[in-house]
């Protein structure tokens, strides 16, 4: 809370290490704009295509996000040997 | 008397434009105004502005760093001359001459480093002061890495922007002939 009152916009880091990983968000949000502006064939699809592009980065981050900490937690203590 | 033939569908001009080229590689997205598609250009800078912002404002300017972070700068520097502003203000206004430079010193180039978090920076001659507040503060950490990659990442698809600008498609939708 008294991190965010100090920070001074573009001069220091932004003080979210606990929600770091909200910046997924703006990140896949950044990269389906761009893409899409220069790939769509008609304009008008644009905002669609650029929510589902968005969408589905979003998941895919989240499901090796989720594959990752099931392999570590549950599946190599299982076949590590001890 | 209007005629009752329907108009051929025009063919997007998909010719080589270096004047779009240039100014592609000038302002993310203007390559596209140039060549008529206002929108598209205005759509594709608001992507690459997002994703560059996004970093600067997650890491700090301390993200942008030609000296200390050089193969990620490659990647920035393809936003355009909006990268090499940030970085020339953040070697020229932000950082401090490094008394006691460590490693390499290459010749004729003044040593720079972040300000230490109980340094200030002289103004005229940009050497730290004992007991001021730095002009900036490094960041670190996971904050930092996602800070470079947002600005990389920027400048990558903003190549895509220049080559589209430049050598634009016709944009069939997928799975046509």
């Amino acid at each position: 809370m008294f991190g965010i009152l100090a920070w001074r916009p573009l001069l220091d880091p932004l003080p979210i290490d606990d929600v770091w990983y909200l910046l997924l968000i703006p990140i896949a949000l950044g990269i389906a704009m761009a893409y899409k502006a220069v790939r769509v064939p008609n304009i008008q699809d644009y905002p669609k295509q650029v929510a589902v592009m968005a969408t589905q980065t979003i998941l895919a981050i989240v499901g090796l996000a989720v594959g990752a900490y099931l392999l570590i937690e549950v599946v190599l203590p299982i076949i590590a040997p001890k | 008397m209007p005629s009752n033939t329907p108009t051929p569908p025009t063919e997007p001009d998909v010719d080589f434009h270096i004047a779009a080229l240039l100014a592609a590689a000038v302002l993310p997205g203007l390559g596209h105004v140039v060549r008529g598609e206002r929108v598209r250009g205005v759509l594709a800078f608001a992507g690459v502005m997002l994703l560059f912002l996004t970093g600067l404002v997650a890491g700090g300017i301390d993200v942008v760093d030609r000296r200390e972070d050089k193969f990620w700068f490659i990647g920035q520097a393809c936003v355009g001359p909006l990268a090499f502003g940030i970085d020339w203000y953040h070697q020229n206004h932000l950082k401090v001459v490094d008394p006691n430079p460590k490693g390499l010193v290459i010749k004729g180039r003044t040593p720079l480093r972040s300000a230490y978090p109980n340094e200030g920076r002289d103004r005229t001659t940009g050497l730290p002061v004992g007991g001021g507040t730095p002009p900036n503060i490094k960041s670190i950490g996971k904050i930092n890495e996602i800070g470079m990659l947002a600005c990389t990442l920027a400048g990558m698809l903003n190549v895509i922007v220049i080559i589209d600008a430049g050598f634009p498609t016709r944009r069939k939708p997928r799975g046509a002939a």
